[in-house]
């Protein structure tokens, strides 16, 4: 909503009170202010008025006009195709410095003197009002030859832009914006006084008016012999101001009217409900046959509230047309609308929002903005159908306004806020505020609605700040430590090397499907997407990953580490949280440290940092469902015998999709990961013994096996065991040579050498015996 | 004798001093040579010669020791400066990984809400109208559903655009009085410079007995968090609207990057919106089944907080994964 001060002036006084001071209360009061713009005019600048104009000898485009600037007559070339004889003009006599830093200088225009510029409102600095030079009427007052034009206070002018709030639909117009400051300020606000004229020409002559249905709409009728519009310099230098316009003079005015004053306006032609040669125009509010309100004889001639038909509106120049004004309540249209979608005009956004209702206020304003500016001809009287409104009460006793303000207001100050606001308070009693609401706040209801508007005008900087008295309580609950968790897991991953990532929780539902993801079932799949590429919800966090890291590695990186923990969802939809790995190219960056060559991850080192993360983690053969997974180097992960998620060296064909060096990745169900309080191990105080073992066996036995096979021989003492090392060569065919290191440790003594050969001898007994394996 | 003492004193290495030890007090030596000399004397001169040459010898073992200590302590030296780094050169960033800034200021929102007795909670992303809209206030005509243009799916469920439903669970499930957060992932069908279509947001409710929670108290604790989130800040409260919170007010924080002079970032207002609250609609009560309470409810765009705090530009480079952002957190 764009506001000017000359023109809020005409609502309210606004003497004394500076723009800054206005904008400030705007933004106490609700109103955010987004932009406040200066218009003035340069010194220099004069009003004039063209005596003479005619044609440059040596150039059609330019005219040669003597101009009447008080003191003097000047000669000015102006090139405006509107320039004549008789208009009243800005000049820029010599020495003036325009706006755009131009400064006016005597000149020979094709041989011809100019001494000064007749200017255009954009020269001017003010709002761009089209080609052409500014036509200056009465609308902006008298105006005195030589004057300088910034003298005049539509000229030198502020303009505010403010952001309304979506239940303000009241503030849509001057006049409702004028009535809020009125409450902020307690100055009145000036209405405007409606007066009828006396023709002989009754409106029934040409007009009548009915109804087929009960509908909650007001409507009002005038009608007039239109001829010779023309719009004043003010409105026109208005409308510049809040960047709209209309195809023809007389939308132009209604705009304007219902700018200034919030009613809904609208101008048709007489005669399109008119039957063939008839007189009388048969105008009929009804039902659409999608249930919207309408205006209609034959055909539907608008829409209430919603958009009008073309064929309806004024064509030519000199006509009888109709002016109407309605009100629907804004609950009634916005319903209806979110039901049944249908085009809507320029005047949807007020009408959903709540126009003004009291229709006689801007019909005859309009009336008289067009009777004095054209030679048009009003008939006398309206015609109305108006539903009576049924005021609301609001009931508020002063303890509950100040228990939920938190400090005590004055009565006296609640009374003249609400009288400000045009709430009638004058049933209260001594203990309650009886308030009833006008017809144009649909948005009050309730309280603490009237609270509201109590707090807005009070300036919440005067309100205490005051700490809330609460009765203490544990409030530490599995959400909190579900948190908790995921911040400690998110720590460890940062400080193993890996970035936190955060991604969308959208994915390609088409790329997933290529690489064997399930995605959510067609029936519960995203209804409006915001691009193709987002169009279902993520079933894993691998690809996210794999893009980010691809984007790296364009930027440079040649090592790449990054993590995610983050919402994955089922076919289903059901959500769940998952903690994902990519690990990339290098191990780490360049440095000394590593003579500038650092080696590349591979399985053992990406298996260590994950476990590093998340803990002691135990790894099982695995095929992964999708395919982005090398098939021989993948594994399922397990912690404390569960399966939790899975660990693979990413496929050489899709790292070469992504331009991706040797890359691993890990993807975890987060709520399986085992965390909580640890129970200490008894530990013995004796020494333990390390014992390596290198046993030959097949390459393609599994290392699983051997464990199995050690685990379930329950050998005495023997604490632990993991493999170091591992060899073959030409020599070895098709076994391989595998170290494995045993610790052995007693919670009784020291073990002897004796303990420990036997234990070494009972497990190649049962390696040799069970998988046919033993020493070199 | 005398000629040792300067011999010991001018040697030049643990070498030629180890030389001179073994020439001095080796069994072949002059100090072995001139006790042998004792043979022959007797009486009074034998024990003058031993008086003298015991004092020798250790005057001359001092010496040596002394002169040995400076030797070795020399050699070391030289050894270490052999082993001289250009020290410089090993300046070096960190090869840890970083959090992500956004998770991070949750992070330290999170904490100070749960350190002021806040329960935190979670709750799901699908949600369905009635937790999203119809009980906040936000009925389906209602012009304030225009303001989140919302990502519905087939079976008209939908990804929350705030995370108000949580605040609505809870309360379904819970009897007064609560006081707890929502923080967590939002959605809205919204993506240029300044939107993406995901982004985060906390959620405060604080209910109690009718007439106990007022705005004075919601002042309270959003300047109090705002001090703690930016430091010595100005904070300043605008009437606002909301569906779900009646009086309703947006806050301002005075710019953090001008000091409240203008400039770019603040549109030269000199002041930053970072959070919306209220006084809880009495609609959004009913639609509960809450009776005879107060309450109080503020919200506020993590992804904003975190840009203001890190003075990050880029909203979208936020969920890229990008590591020229994400190294300069760790």
């Amino acid at each position: 909503m764009i506001v000017t001060r000359s023109w809020l002036n005409e609502w309210i006084d606004l003497s004394g009170i500076s723009t800054e001071e206005i904008a400030k209360t705007f933004n106490s009061i609700g109103l955010e202010v987004d932009r406040v713009e200066e218009y003035r005019v340069p010194k220099k600048i004069v009003f004039g008025k063209v005596l003479e104009c005619e044609k440059h000898p040596d150039a059609d485009k330019l005219n040669v006009c003597q101009v009447d600037i008080g003191s003097s007559i000047r000669q000015i070339v102006c090139g405006a195709a509107n320039v004549r004889t008789g208009l009243t003009v800005a000049v820029a006599v010599v020495g003036a410095e325009m706006p755009a830093g131009l400064v006016i200088k005597p000149v020979k225009l094709r041989g011809v003197d100019s001494d000064g510029m007749i200017c255009s409102a954009g020269e001017l600095g003010l709002a761009d009002m089209g080609k052409g030079i500014l036509e200056i009427d009465s609308s902006v007052g008298a105006v005195k030859l030589g004057d300088n034009v910034n003298t005049n206070s539509f000229f030198n002018d502020d303009l505010i832009e403010i952001e309304l709030t979506a239940n303000r639909g009241d503030c849509l117009s001057i006049r409702g914006v004028a009535r809020d400051l009125s409450a902020a300020f307690d100055r009145p606000i000036k209405e405007y006084i409606v007066t009828d004229n006396d023709d002989k020409r009754g409106i029934g002559r040409v007009l009548s008016l009915a109804h087929e249905k009960d509908l909650n709409v007001n409507l009002e009728y005038k009608a007039l012999d239109l001829k010779d519009l023309e719009l004043p310099t003010l409105v026109k230098l208005r409308l510049a101001q809040i960047q709209e316009q209309r195809d023809s003079d007389i939308e132009s005015m209604l705009l304007y009217i219902t700018q200034s004053t919030g009613v809904i306006l609208r101008a048709y032609d007489h005669s399109f409900f008119c039957k063939d040669d008839e007189k009388m125009a048969k105008v009929i509010l009804s039902e659409d046959e999608k249930g919207f309100a309408c205006i209609k004889s034959e055909n539907i001639a608008s829409i209430v509230g919603i958009v009008q038909d073309d064929a309806s509106k004024v064509k030519e120049d000199e006509s009888v047309i109709l002016l109407e004004a309605s009100y629907i309540p804004p609950e009634i249209i916005s319903k209806k609308m979110s039901e049944t979608k249908i085009e809507s005009g320029p005047m949807f956004y007020k009408t959903s929002r709540g126009s003004e209702p009291e229709l006689d206020a801007g019909l005859s304003y309009c009336i008289d903005m067009i009777e004095a500016n054209s030679a048009s001809k009003t008939y006398s009287g309206k015609i109305e159908l108006i539903n009576s409104y049924v005021e609301k009460i609001v009931i508020v006793t002063k303890q509950e306004i100040d228990e939920i303000i938190g400090a005590k207001i004055d009565k006296i100050t609640v009374a003249n806020i609400l009288k400000n606001l045009g709430f009638d308070t004058s049933k209260s009693s001594t203990d309650n505020f009886v308030i009833s609401v006008p017809q144009f706040r649909h948005d009050i209801v309730n309280k603490q609605d009237i609270v509201e508007e109590i707090v807005r005008m009070v300036g919440i900087d005067n309100i205490p700040s005051k700490p809330f008295i609460l009765t203490e309580d544990n409030r530490l609950e599995d959400n909190y430590f579900e948190y908790k968790k995921r911040s400690i897991f998110r720590h460890r991953a940062a400080s193993n090397g890996f970035f936190e990532s955060v991604h969308f929780v959208f994915d390609e539902k088409k790329t997933l499907n290529s690489y064997g993801f399930a995605t959510t079932k067609d029936e519960l799949e995203l209804l409006n997407p915001i691009v193709q590429t987002l169009d279902t919800l993520r079933p894993t966090l691998l690809t996210g990953l794999l893009k980010a890291a691809s984007q790296n590695v364009k930027n440079g990186y040649s090592s790449v580490r990054l993590f995610e923990i983050g919402s994955v969802f089922t076919p289903d939809r059901e959500e769940s949280y998952n903690m994902a790995f990519i690990f990339s190219g290098d191990k780490e960056s360049e440095s000394l440290a590593n003579a500038g060559k650092p080696s590349k991850v591979d399985f053992a080192y990406f298996v260590q940092k994950i476990s590093d993360v998340v803990g002691a983690i135990t790894l099982r053969e695995y095929k992964t469902i999708h395919t982005l997974s090398h098939e021989y180097q993948t594994a399922e992960v397990l912690m404390n015998g569960e399966v939790i998620g899975e660990l693979f060296r990413v496929h050489p064909n899709v790292e070469k999709d992504y331009d991706l060096d040797v890359t691993y990745m890990c993807e975890l169900a987060f709520e399986k990961i085992p965390h909580g309080l640890k129970i200490a191990r008894k530990t013995s105080k004796y020494q333990a013994s390390f014992k390596d073992l290198s046993l030959i066996m097949p390459k393609a036995m599994r290392y699983e096996k051997v464990k199995a096979v050690i685990e379930n021989a329950e050998i005495t003492n023997l604490i632990r065991f993991y493999p170091v090392d591992k060899y073959s060569d030409d020599s070895l065919g098709e076994d391989m040579s595998l170290s494995i290191r045993f610790v052995l440790q007693s919670m009784e003594k020291t073990l002897e050498e004796e303990d420990i050969t036997s234990a070494m001898d009972s497990i190649l007994v049962t390696l040799k015996s069970e998988l046919g394996i033993g020493l070199r | 004798m005398k000629e040792w003492y300067d011999k010991i004193n001018e040697a030049t290495s643990v070498e030629t001093l180890e030389e001179i030890r073994i020439s001095v007090f080796g069994k072949k030596g002059i100090l072995a040579a001139e006790f042998s000399k004792m043979k022959g004397l007797s009486g009074p001169e034998k024990g003058k010669l031993a008086k003298e040459l015991n004092s020798h010898k250790s005057a001359l073992m001092n010496e040596f020791t002394a002169k040995k200590i400076t030797l070795q302590t020399e050699a070391l030296k030289e050894a270490m400066k052999a082993e001289a780094i250009d020290v410089s050169m090993f300046s070096t960033s960190s090869q840890s990984g970083a959090l992500h800034p956004v998770m991070e200021t949750m992070d330290r929102i999170v904490e100070y809400f749960s350190s002021m007795n806040f329960a935190v909670k979670t709750g799901q992303i699908v949600e369905d109208d009635f937790n999203n809209f119809e009980a906040l206030n936000l009925p389906k005509y209602h012009p304030a559903r225009d303001m989140q243009d919302t990502f519905y799916f087939k079976d008209e469920m939908m990804l929350r655009t705030h995370t108000s439903p949580v605040q609505i669970r809870t309360m379904m499930s819970t009897k007064p009085p609560i006081r707890m957060i929502a923080p967590g992932a939002v959605f809205r069908r919204d993506y240029d410079l300044t939107h993406t279509p995901m982004f985060h947001q906390v959620e405060g409710l604080l209910v109690d007995k009718e007439g106990t929670v007022s705005f004075a108290n919601l002042k309270f604790i959003l300047e109090d968090f705002l001090r703690y989130m930016f430091g010595d800040v100005e904070v300043r409260f605008r009437p606002s609207f909301f569906p779900f919170t009646e009086p309703s007010a947006e806050v301002d924080i005075s710019c953090v990057f001008c000091k409240g002079e203008g400039c770019r970032v603040c549109s030269h207002t000199g002041w930053l919106e970072v959070l919306g609250c209220g006084i809880v609609d009495p609609n959004v009560f009913e639609a509960v089944n809450y009776k005879d309470v107060s309450g109080y409810a503020f919200g506020l765009g993590v992804e904003r907080f975190a840009m203001l705090i890190h003075q990050i530009g880029d909203l979208r480079s936020l969920f890229e994964g990008d590591i020229k952002l994400l190294e300069q957190f760790q």
